[in-house]
């Protein structure tokens, strides 16, 4: 394996193999159209997130973006391949209830062109990012260039591809959630990162490697207390108000199963299980416990988007777990080939 | 006699103090004042952590189990429905909870750090012994420690 | 034994700062008292005449008094930010502000408590706010949002009150030894005898840790609890969920604001250049460059989610907002908080005193227009026309307001004579 080192035209090839392989199942194999969309509001959510974690580390002169800024940064061709995957979501619109009484903004060339349009952005903007940031250029400016995008971005992602599912049903916050559980969700990844392959790699166990491993751990505890600020944000109103059109999308997903027990444990992987294992100081250092929470923390987030889905969207299994595992298998070896890619962008 | 060593800057007195440990002078003899803290000076010479961190942990379950309960029983006491709410409404009683939990840590944070580090301390009030500007090193001697 | 003390610079100009009260210093504080005593007098007279001196009546029963309560909150959140966010975050320039930051959110804690007891008609009543054991046997409704206020902010309180205080501990044992006499004696007593001996500073630098913990979710809370006293109701315009972090986002940028309006002038008029560089207060600039992106990020969503989700109620209460009757006001809230913001990206305007003063005060109008234009509009316009009308503050609410303002001042001018300005410990120690 240790051979396989891709260059960078070589990570776009495998790029578009993987997100035809992708199509073809979802229109040959699987049948049910919803497996795309959430494989697709799982990894923009991680690939988006990790660059903008990135970024906004380097805006305000992060320390422990030292030991991980190349491998974050490599991820970026990944931004790729969300627009290629949400082409194929065009003939799946029927999803959406607004298709049959199309309105001003819920239409379908409208939001196919506006949602391509800022993938294609973001994935421009993550690249300049990168390169710049790789070739030790000054960053500033790209910086805050790509994280205005992300933020529309992933805004958009919340209001058009999940709230639109349920139209009328709004919650005006869930653009922000959004944008936050991406940077949770790349808080997570940089703490896979570290133990499992920064740390294993270089065998660098210097005092500086363990205080960016306790800079993380301190960052997904900060995050998992912000992230049940705003869902707490959202919840409290919701049953306050208790109107009929806002708490049945609610009570769908809550009143079968599995939607009942999933509600339950995303808020105890995200919240409950970082906030405690993570509280007290000796164990930020450890390797194996953040190891483990990032797990749980990036396992969260995706019985979140189960969950937020499930009552309107069919699902097919299979084909769910075949998406993810093929993804992961892409972002290893876009990882393992990092070095690489950046050695070329110099 | 105690000797009394004094500094102008952290490096000189970290360098001195070192000095004085690699010399064989125990822990116990040596007094340090510092115009800012200094983690190197605590290493040296207590080299374990406050104690602080219980005070901080037990007054914020106190405040949250307090503050949930005083929500709760108040409210199950005088029983009235209000906005058809139930009695017993567990977001926002968590929230009571939650506030408490900040006030009630805090406190006793602030408690735990004036009694663990002996304040308020009437002797340099009355023998007029000032916060020294410059960092401060005595040495006691055997008998006096 | 040590008797040539020689006091290191930063004391000495920090020090220097809190003698000799100027003509303008004394000039100041006899305007911000006249003020202040205007807004009293006008208050005595609103509890002997009863509420209706007010302009609130119905349907608009909340007005300028809570539109103030909700603006103090949000300017004493900036101060928080700064000394307990920044100091998890290690950022250095928090040790510019940090002190007189923490001052001011002391200040405007005081200055918004007193609103709702304003708004309460009934003030010698307002204990019947906190859940105590009394012969009526009832107790208080931990159900409704107005409760949770009243924890929110008297906790609120009593943890900056604790935070400025730790802070000023050892930097009052210096203050005492540079004075001779009583006050130096009362300095002495108020630093609770500190000496700086290893066992203090230990266990201080583990309670400023604490202490800073603690305060950071209290930053994003206070304002959130704030907010949903609107939220969750359901008029519209208040109900909507992004309510929450829109308001913290609004305190911090009207705080940071608040904290330049201050600040600046300080640095002048004390010759603090040297101790509060410009590199610093480029990055209080950025902050509020930041905060102010958020904030008209949440304008657009707002707006726009009226009109997505086709709500009649909603699209009607924006529509109002923006063309109706308090339309002005609502043009220039956007323009003073989403848009001269923006200049702020060039660095040019981010380093220049003159344009950030000119913007903290543009910025803070903006802001306290926001809080009006959220209380005002929604009430003015709910669901049955047959329920509308336009409110219009008396005399009586813009000078209480006005009084706010002067005891804000006014404290802050006694505070810079009475306690060093700058957290001279912490200037050693960068």
């Amino acid at each position: 394996m240790t051979s396989m080192v891709l260059n960078k035209s070589g990570i776009y090839a495998l790029l578009v193999i993987s997100a035809l392989l992708i199509g073809l199942t979802e229109f040959g194999l699987s049948g049910k159209p919803g497996s795309l969309l959430l494989t697709l509001l799982f990894w923009s959510c991680i690939a988006q997130g990790c660059i903008a974690l990135a970024a906004a580390c380097e805006l305000v002169n992060a320390r422990w973006i030292a030991s991980l800024r190349r491998e974050l940064l490599s991820l970026y061709p990944l931004l790729l391949l969300l627009p290629l995957l949400f082409l194929f979501l065009w003939p799946q619109l029927d999803l959406y209830p607004w298709t049959d009484h199309p309105t001003l903004w819920l239409n379908r060339p409208f939001f196919m062109l506006r949602n391509l349009a800022i993938l294609l952005a973001v994935f421009l903007a993550g690249r300049h990012l990168a390169k710049r940031s790789l070739d030790g250029q000054t960053t500033g400016p790209a910086a805050v260039i790509y994280l205005l995008l992300f933020v529309t971005s992933q805004t958009l992602a919340a209001f058009d591809w999940v709230m639109s599912l349920v139209w009328p049903w709004i919650s005006t916050l869930l653009g922000a959630y959004f944008f936050t559980e991406a940077l949770y969700a790349a808080a997570a990844t940089s703490g896979l990162l570290m133990v499992l392959y920064f740390q294993g790699k270089t065998r660098d166990t210097s005092l500086a490697v363990g205080n960016h491993l306790r800079d993380i751990g301190l960052l997904m505890f900060g995050f998992s207390v912000l992230w049940t600020g705003l869902f707490f944000a959202q919840f409290l109103l919701l049953w306050y108000g208790n109107l009929p059109e806002e708490v049945g999308y609610i009570l769908d997903i809550i009143s079968n199963s599995p939607g009942r027990e999933l509600a339950w444990l995303f808020p105890f992987a995200l919240f409950l299980a970082p906030f405690i294992l993570l509280l007290a100081a000796p164990v930020k250092q450890n390797r194996h416990i953040i190891a483990g929470v990032s797990c749980t923390v990036l396992g969260g987030l995706f019985i979140e988007r189960l969950c937020l889905v499930m009552p309107t969207v069919p699902l097919h299994a299979g084909a769910l777990l075949f998406y993810n595992l093929l993804l992961i298998a892409v972002v290893l070896l876009m990882l393992h080939s990092s070095m690489h890619v950046s050695a070329s962008a110099d | 006699m105690p000797r009394q060593l004094y500094f102008d800057t952290p490096d000189a007195f970290l360098e001195e103090l070192r000095a004085q440990l690699n010399a064989g002078i125990p822990r116990r003899r040596l007094r340090a004042r510092l115009p800012f803290h200094l983690h190197e000076a605590e290493e040296l010479l207590i080299g374990r952590p406050s104690r602080l961190r219980y005070f901080a942990l037990g007054g914020g379950l106190a405040g949250f189990g307090g503050g949930f309960l005083l929500a709760m029983l108040t409210s199950v006491d005088w029983p009235i429905v209000t906005g058809g709410k139930p009695i017993v409404s567990v977001p926002p009683f968590l929230l009571i909870g939650y506030l408490l939990t900040i006030l009630i840590g805090s406190l006793s944070c602030f408690a735990g750090f004036l009694w663990l580090s002996r304040l308020p301390d009437p002797g340099p009030l009355v023998s007029d012994d000032p916060f020294d500007p410059r960092f401060v090193l005595t040495i006691n001697d055997e008998e006096a420690s | 034994m040590n008797n040539d003390i020689s006091a290191p610079q930063v004391e000495t100009d920090v020090l220097t700062a809190m003698r000799r009260p100027g003509l303008a210093w004394l000039t100041g504080l006899g305007l911000a008292g006249l003020l202040f005593a205007g807004g009293l007098a006008l208050w005595a007279y609103q509890i002997m005449h009863g509420m209706g001196v007010a302009g609130i009546t119905h349907p608009v029963g909340w007005g300028v008094y809570i539109t103030d309560f909700v603006f103090w909150v949000g300017i004493a959140h900036s101060g928080t930010l700064i000394s307990a966010v920044l100091f998890i975050f290690r950022a250095r320039f928090r040790t510019s502000f940090n002190r007189a930051a923490e001052a001011m959110t002391i200040f405007a804690l005081m200055v918004a408590g007193l609103f709702p007891l304003i708004h309460l008609g009934r003030v010698w009543r307002f204990y019947y706010l906190f859940p105590y054991p009394n012969q009526r046997q009832l107790w208080v409704n931990f159900r409704s949002p107005l409760i949770w206020d009243v924890f929110a902010v008297s906790t609120y309180f009593l943890v900056s009150l604790v935070f400025f205080y730790v802070g000023l501990m050892p930097d009052l044992a210096i203050a005492a030894r540079h004075r001779s006499g009583r006050a130096g004696k009362l300095y002495r007593i108020l630093s609770l005898g500190w000496t700086g001996n290893l066992r203090q500073w230990r266990h201080y630098g583990r309670l400023y840790m604490f202490l800073a913990a603690f305060a950071t979710p209290l930053v994003a809370s206070v304002h959130s609890i704030v907010s949903w006293d609107f939220a969750v109701s359901i008029i519209p315009g208040w109900h909507t969920t992004i309510f929450a972090p829109y308001f913290v986002a609004g305190a911090i940028f009207s705080g940071t604001a608040m904290v330049l309006t201050l600040v600046i002038p300080m640095r002048r008029v004390l010759n603090l250049q040297e101790h509060i560089p410009i590199d610093h207060i480029e990055a209080i600039a950025k902050i509020l460059l930041l905060t102010s992106l958020i904030v008209g990020f949440s304008y657009v969503i707002e707006h726009g989610m009226a009109f997505y989700g086709e709500n009649l109620f909603e699209m009607e209460q924006f529509r109002f907002r923006a063309l109706g009757h308090y339309s002005l006001l609502f043009w220039i809230m956007i323009v003073c908080n989403a848009v001269l913001p923006l200049l702020l990206f060039i660095r040019r305007l981010r380093r220049s005193l003159a344009f950030l003063f000119v913007l903290s005060l543009l910025v803070n109008v903006g802001m306290w227009l926001e809080r009006f234009v959220i209380v005002v509009c929604s009430l003015a316009r709910d669901f049955d026309p047959y329920n509308w009308g336009n409110y219009l503050p008396s005399p009586v609410e813009c000078g209480i307001t006005l009084g706010s303002f002067g005891l804000f001042f006014a404290a802050f001018l006694v505070f810079v004579k009475t306690f060093p300005v700058l957290s001279i410990t912490e200037l050693k120690e960068r």
